[in-house]
């Protein structure tokens, strides 16, 4: 469903400069979870927001569903890590859920009932005339998420949605978001740089080399439904988490 | 020029669990306790304003400040209540905040369409520095042989004075808040599809709306003191010009009054401007009390 091909990021106008984002070929299936592991710096951020048609690309290709990707798509929805500052401050929950699906043309009906839907699926129902400031940050996160469901999009980016929680709460929003995936029908491309995660979560790992550039392509066949305790104590997930650790690990030494 | 706090953002730096009380509930906890430390506060405060009043007075009564300029504060009250319950007194406070009111609304109508535009065009900025940078320093009140001069001694002349002077803080004000929209939030609102007219309605405007209330509040204050320098200046009609009349009739106690009357209407419109700001910008960072961080 999205294919990326020799995509090519050269920041400021001298194309000599050093790329951003090298040579990035990939692509992602309908309905499938694929997580983007790197460390800092490496390009991962700047590789989504060229998916997501917020910046344009030097060169190479994007196509979502065989079109060129110029502009935000329709059918795509992005939470980004910074939920405080993503979330609007003087909108209340339910308005910073719904504002955007007036845009998109959605009635005013369908969209307070997308609203109450999606808020229902991340646990926050009954908090609609919250706002965001009052809540904690893992519930800010739940309202950015609620956003992205509501816009009922084919494909879910998400830029490090969780970096930025305590580990307790990551791991609940981690389920959150495996119990959505699946229930929504949607497909996921998750930018982190914790590798727990990333196998945790993901049907597939791209391992990003600065500048960007995909090192690694990994399938990661553990079973689902996943369990934070019993996935984790499988031998293979130890395996699959030491050999992204040691691709990871090789970058530094080669600078 | 005061600003707004700008937050920052980002994450809290101690992790909050998900359990945590929202704002309201753990805003309670404090107020209960609030109440009687709020009330002795504000007794303290009299108490303060009292002892300041007591010594005036006694150095009235005493002579040791000469009575003939410095009448005893009783008297200046007592002159203060006669005008109050004469008419006069309200007539003369009509004048003086029509023209701070039209002025500033003008103001306001003028610089806010210009900061917004100043504030989204770079090059309009740009091109528009050195202009403003010329016009901003001239003291307004250098401008009012010229605008007797135009407008005569009525309320043109105090209108276009306080327009002139109030123009520049809410200009500023308009366009340091449009120019500090979050990249989050407007990336937010461009990944969902919002064109720049929706932006701006969506998100520009709201972001900009504590910085022009900023601006608004002091643009109140300069108005006022432009509003009464106009009277006394340029004879207008109103709080100035009757401060003016009381001193060549060599009526101390009246003037006292009147200038007792300009402090207390410029406390009471920046209280009403404060309390208008606290309640619609609730949101806003800088007016939060109720969330417990």
């Amino acid at each position: 469903m999205l294919e990326v091909s020799r995509l090519r990021k050269v920041y400021g106008a001298d194309p000599q400069a050093a790329p951003a984002i090298d040579d990035v070929t990939f692509s992602v299936a309908d309905r499938e979870f694929v997580c983007i592991l790197g460390s800092s710096g490496c390009g991962k951020s700047t590789l989504l927001r060229c998916l997501s048609g917020l910046i344009p690309a030097t060169s190479g290709e994007i196509l979502l569903h065989g079109d060129p990707v110029l502009a935000p798509p329709k059918d795509m929805a992005f939470v980004f890590q910074d939920y405080s500052r993503s979330l609007l401050p003087w909108m209340t929950v339910a308005r910073n859920v719904s504002f955007p699906l007036r845009y998109k043309g959605v009635s005013k009906e369908d969209a307070q009932k997308a609203t109450e839907e999606a808020l229902e699926a991340v646990g926050l129902s009954g908090r609609q005339k919250r706002y965001p400031w009052q809540l904690s940050g893992g519930m800010q996160q739940r309202v950015a998420i609620a956003r992205a469901l509501a816009y009922r999009p084919k494909i879910l980016l998400m830029d490090e949605p969780f970096a930025s929680l305590d580990a307790q709460t990551r791991f609940d929003l981690e389920d959150l978001l495996l119990d959505i995936w699946r229930r929504f029908d949607v497909t996921v491309l998750f930018i982190t740089h914790d590798i727990d995660e990333a196998v945790y979560l993901a049907d597939r790992v791209l391992v990003l080399e600065a500048p960007a550039k995909v090192a690694l392509d990994v399938d990661i066949p553990l079973p689902r439904p996943r369990d934070q305790l019993k996935t984790k104590q499988l031998p293979e997930f130890a395996e699959l988490r030491t050999r992204l650790f040691s691709a990871i690990q090789r970058e530094p030494a080669a600078l | 020029m005061r600003q707004p706090v700008k937050d920052k953002g980002g994450p809290p730096s101690v992790a909050v669990p998900e359990t945590a009380a929202p704002g309201a509930r753990a805003a309670r906890r404090p107020a209960t306790g609030a109440w009687p430390a709020k009330r002795a506060d504000l007794g303290i405060k009299l108490a303060g304003v009292l002892v300041v009043l007591a010594i005036m007075e006694l150095c009235s009564r005493l002579g040791v400040l000469p009575r003939d300029w410095f009448p005893p504060v009783t008297s200046m009250y007592a002159e203060l209540f006669r005008l109050i319950v004469e008419q006069p007194l309200w007539v003369e406070i009509g004048r003086t905040l029509r023209a701070w009111a039209v002025g500033i609304g003008l103001a306001a109508l003028l610089a806010v369409p210009c900061g917004v535009l100043l504030g989204s065009i770079p090059l309009a900025y740009r091109m528009a520095r050195i202009v403003i940078e010329f016009c901003r320093p001239i003291p307004s009140v250098a401008l009012i042989p010229l605008a007797v001069l135009v407008y005569g001694t009525g309320l043109e002349m105090k209108v276009f004075l306080i327009t002139f002077a109030t123009f520049w803080p809410l200009l500023f004000q308009t366009i340091y808040g449009v120019q500090d929209v979050d990249p989050v939030a407007r990336d937010t609102a461009r990944a969902y599809g919002l064109g720049p007219s929706a932006r701006f309605w969506v998100i520009t405007i709201p972001s900009a709306a504590p910085y022009i209330a900023t601006g608004l509040r002091i643009a109140a204050a300069i108005g006022l003191v432009l509003g009464v320098t106009s009277e006394l200046v340029g004879g207008a009609p109103g709080l100035g010009r009757a401060i003016a009349v009381a001193q060549s009739a060599g009526n101390v106690t009246l003037m006292y009054a009147l200038i007792i009357t300009t402090g207390l209407l410029g406390l009471t419109l920046n209280s009403a401007f404060a309390a208008v700001e606290r309640k619609a910008l609730r949101w806003h960072p800088a007016q939060r009390q109720e969330v417990a961080r």
